[in-house]
């Protein structure tokens, strides 16, 4: 017995559509089928002009971040059975929805514009700084330093947090989860020299303090990452270390106290 | 017509290879580079990469007394060391099967400590031994540990790396951005056409130096481990304008690819110590490697797997599967160095590695072929080593050659940074060196290209069009079938005669979608036509190779051959468009390291 389900893709080309538009197609449903083969199923045999970004096909290369189901997903690991009637209490059965992820201009179809995100990213000089004379061999350090970095570490920069963010959405300007996650990265290393400057670029109203720790980069991790902690860290880092005073101070204190609050049972 | 782009260096992929070059080129001092790449740099596919990159630290050693499989600890300040360049020579060597040029060996092996230190002082985040040095494992084929790893995203930490030092010294990017062709006029390389994904317009940029690093070519199977970028546009479009190809009939099948999927399931899990199993629950490598097991190489292991299969002693209902075993290692042990394999079995088999096997299957994987080059990554146009002036290549989609015919784990993110970073020296000299910028004469370089395009996405004449998408299926089972892990004459045969329809199928066939705008239709569509041009000179190379060496291995010629064919393979277009074979000798030290027979 097969069984058919039906794919609901949100599609938009700028230059021809007013605006976007749901268009429905049908295909099998088999027990190996990922999100990501449905999509290339379709695109192969019902229409070519269906438009999606991919490459890796196992969750480490950050190009096929969308929304299934209004939910941040790699579509590429995502088992298209998993996602079928998931989503929610008035959705229609058998049917999967795939959007591209909010708040980012669409190029076309499930293509959204990253340029602001990598601009951010740029922004707080991701590369390490090291010392100006290095071992010989390599620097020593711990495992337990190694893991700590690795929350920041393996971050594929898919954008999923990015664009779950409604600070962002509403400020262009704002640092971004993704950018602050790779400054956590760069000042947890033992081997960078210039955490305080890194610290600096952050501790702003367009940074750590003006997060507002509403956590959904957290939900929305497909790697299942918490960026909302490392900025919460870094904004307390930074205060110890004296940058902010009197009132900010305080509201920072306690947005730190939330956020842990809120992370700590993620 | 718009003015031509104009670059110094103008680099094509930003994977580990063309990041390496791109960034020491600007610390040189050169300012004016660009780079090129079909998916932005850091969903390049070296970041896929898992389990490590190989160079002897001598950080650890095997615990005395265990054999090959035992524990692993860290060696004491006063230890002896355990590896060496030479062992890592010998080892790799051995591998390729005495088809490597151990001239060029010589000096990936010897580049490799350097370039890990490298790595690390730009902020690569490697897993660490108890004493804080980066931490080693087994890998198969290696005689000693010395895969320096990052738990198991190793490529991922690598690219993210040498990216940030990109940035940070400079460099022009354009993401997005498909190279369709190599400009050469007089035999002079002058520059590539491009096309801005985005909008779908095609431009010329004009430059001294063309390098390509566009990795693999995997894509060609079915089963692969590659990434859907990975479709040898590089050789294609190389060979297209001239360049010969090396080797290409060397294609590496990885032994655990995920069943049905093909998506890795690292060499790691066996350096690890994973178990494989037949269906009926036999560790099966006794009968093949009793020495070195699951650690033999990939040619040799992936050999055993089919032949397990196709003596009917395959897992699952069609049989056609085998057990990764994994269980025994421990919870903690994989938690903590196979996560992200963890994570793979689970999503794309339902299966959680620390109490079940995974089911897998042998994945194309590598490709040992490609533009040759010398140690510096100048392209050379003949057999004789002559230099195709201006034009540079590095990693996956070149033949320096260091793998020959097998490549050992490992050894590939080396050979991309090695290769990559002697080429960013090489295209600085060069530019330093007084190297003119030749201006293209043709004054409508593009033409070609937007006609080739114009034709697929033409409208008209469609009584007979095909789609694009069934042929690449095509080729992908053709190649498969007739062109994977055991090869004879009659299925060689067969699989060129149905490429030649499968060409004459892509002349008459049509893509469905008519914008201009970021037009993956029309990109799959030129990617097709690419795989169908290297794919030919593959099974033609592979044809004319009577004898079984390293991944090569032919059921009707099954002994290596030495005295006919300790030889390179150069495919040249020719005028009717097939390739036309010739051969280059191999650089072998015959005191040092003289042929042997490859036994594990
Ligand atoms: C799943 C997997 C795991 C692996 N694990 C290991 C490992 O543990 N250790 C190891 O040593 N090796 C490993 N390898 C092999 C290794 O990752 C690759 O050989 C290596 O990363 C290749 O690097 P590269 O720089 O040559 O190419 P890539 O990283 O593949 O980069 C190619 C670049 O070229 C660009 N490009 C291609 N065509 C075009 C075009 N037409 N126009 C513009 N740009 C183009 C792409 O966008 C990309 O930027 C693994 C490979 C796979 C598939
Ligand atoms: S395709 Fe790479 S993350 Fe999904």
């Amino acid at each position: 017995m097969t069984q058919t389900v039906t794919v609901k893709i949100k599609r938009y080309n700028p230059d021809t559509d007013k605006k976007p538009y749901w268009k429905d197609y049908t295909i099998e449903l088999t027990e190996d089928k990922t999100v990501l083969d449905a999509l290339e199923e379709i695109k192969a045999n019902q229409d070519g002009s269906l438009t999606f970004r991919r490459s890796c096909r196992h969750a480490i290369c950050g190009s096929c971040a969308m929304m299934v189901n209004r939910r941040n997903t790699l579509v590429c690991t995502t088992p298209l059975k998993a996602v079928v009637n998931d989503g929610g209490l008035f959705a229609a059965k058998n049917t999967v929805t795939i959007e591209p992820l909010p708040y980012l201009p669409i190029i076309k179809d499930l293509v959204v514009d990253r340029s602001a995100f990598w601009e951010q990213y740029q922004a707080v000089k991701p590369w390490l700084m090291p010392p100006d004379v290095v071992p010989e061999k390599e620097y020593r350090m711990s495992q337990e330093e190694v893991e700590a970095m690795e929350q920041a570490e393996t971050c594929i920069m898919c954008g999923a947090c990015y664009s779950s963010c409604p600070v962002v959405a509403g400020n262009k300007n704002y640092l971004g989860p993704h950018a602050m996650l790779k400054t956590f990265l760069r000042v947890m290393d033992p081997r960078d020299q210039v955490p305080e400057e890194r610290l600096d670029m952050i501790a702003n109203a367009n940074g750590a303090f003006r997060c507002h720790q509403v956590v959904n980069c957290i939900d929305a991790c497909p790697k299942g990452l918490n960026p909302a902690k490392a900025i919460a860290t870094l904004g307390k880092m930074s205060l110890r270390s004296g940058r902010i005073k009197g009132e900010r101070a305080e509201r920072m204190k306690k947005l730190i106290a939330d956020a842990e609050a809120a992370s700590s049972t993620n | 017509m718009s003015d031509p782009i104009v670059h110094d260096i103008v680099i094509v992929g930003a994977g580990l290879a063309g990041s390496w070059a791109a960034m020491v080129a600007a610390r040189e001092g050169i300012t004016n580079i660009g780079v090129l790449s079909k998916v932005h740099p850091l969903r390049s596919h070296s970041g896929a990469a898992q389990g490590g990159i190989a160079a002897a630290l001598n950080n650890v050693r095997p615990v005395e007394g265990t054999g090959p499989r035992g524990p692993l600890e860290q060696i004491p300040a006063d230890g002896e060391p355990v590896d060496s360049p030479d062992l890592h020579m010998f080892d790799t060597i051995k591998g390729s099967d005495w088809l490597g040029d151990q001239d060029k060996i010589h000096v990936l092996v010897n580049d490799a400590v350097d370039i890990l230190y490298e790595y690390e002082h730009m902020g690569c985040v490697f897993s660490r031994t108890a004493d804080g040095r980066i931490n080693q494992r087994r890998f198969g084929g290696h005689s000693a540990p010395r895969a320096n790893f990052a738990a198991d995203w190793t490529g991922h930490v690598l690219l993210h790396t040498i990216h940030e030092q990109c940035l940070k010294h400079g460099v022009n990017f354009y993401s997005e951005w498909y190279v369709l062709e190599l400009i050469v006029e007089d035999g002079i390389t002058r520059g590539v056409v491009a096309m801005d994904i985005l909008t779908g317009e095609l431009h010329t940029i004009n430059a001294k130096a063309v390098m390509f690093a566009t990795g693999g070519y995997g894509r060609a199977w079915k089963i692969t481990s590659n990434a859907t970028a990975n479709t040898g546009d590089g050789v294609a479009v190389a060979y297209n304008a001239g360049v010969p190809l090396m080797d290409m009939e060397f294609v590496q099948f990885h032994p655990t690819g995920i069943y049905k999927h093909g998506i890795l399931m690292s060499e790691a899990c066996r350096g690890e110590g994973g178990y494989l199993r037949n269906g009926n629950g036999e560790r099966f490598m006794e009968n093949y490697a009793p020495d070195k097991m699951e650690l033999a190489p990939r040619d040799l292991v992936s050999r055993s797997e089919q032949t397990e299969i196709d003596q009917g002693r395959g897992a699952g209902d069609d049989k056609q599967g085998i057990y990764l075993d994994l269980t025994h290692l421990g919870r903690e042990k994989i938690l903590q160095r196979l996560p992200q394999v963890r994570e793979i079995a689970m999503n794309f088999l339902g299966v959680d590695i620390i109490d079940e096997p995974a089911k897998i299957q042998p994945t194309a994987h590598y490709s040992m072929g490609g533009i040759p080059t010398d140690v510096n990554g100048q392209v050379i146009r003949n057999a004789e080593g002559e230099p195709f002036t201006g034009f540079f290549a590095a990693g996956e989609c070149a033949c320096v050659s260091v793998h020959g015919a097998n490549r050992l784990g490992t050894n590939s993110l080396l050979e991309a940074s090695v290769f990559g970073r002697r080429t960013g020296y090489e295209m600085a000299r060069f530019i330093e060196g007084g190297a003119k910028l030749h201006p293209i004469t043709n004054p409508d370089p593009t033409k070609k290209q937007r006609e080739r395009i114009e034709r697929v996405m033409d409208k008209h004449n469609d009584s007979q069009a095909g789609r694009i998408a069934p042929i690449a299926e095509a080729l992908k089972w053709n190649m498969t079938d007739n062109c994977g892990i055991f090869r004879n004459e009659e299925k060689l045969e067969k699989g060129l005669a149905r490429i030649h329809e499968l060409k004459g199928d892509f002349t008459k066939a049509r893509v469905m979608d008519q914008s201009r705008r970021f037009n993956t239709d029309v990109l799959m569509a030129l990617e097709t036509e690419n795989l169908l041009t290297f794919s030919e000179v593959v099974v033609a190379g592979a044809l004319a190779r009577t004898e079984s060496r390293g991944a090569h291995s032919r059921t009707d010629h099954q002994k290596r051959d030495d005295t006919d064919w300790l030889k390179h393979t150069l495919a040249h277009k020719s005028e009717n468009g097939e390739p036309v074979l010739s051969y280059k000798d191999v650089c072998i030290d015959w005191e040092k390291y003289p042929p042997q027979e490859r036994k594990y």
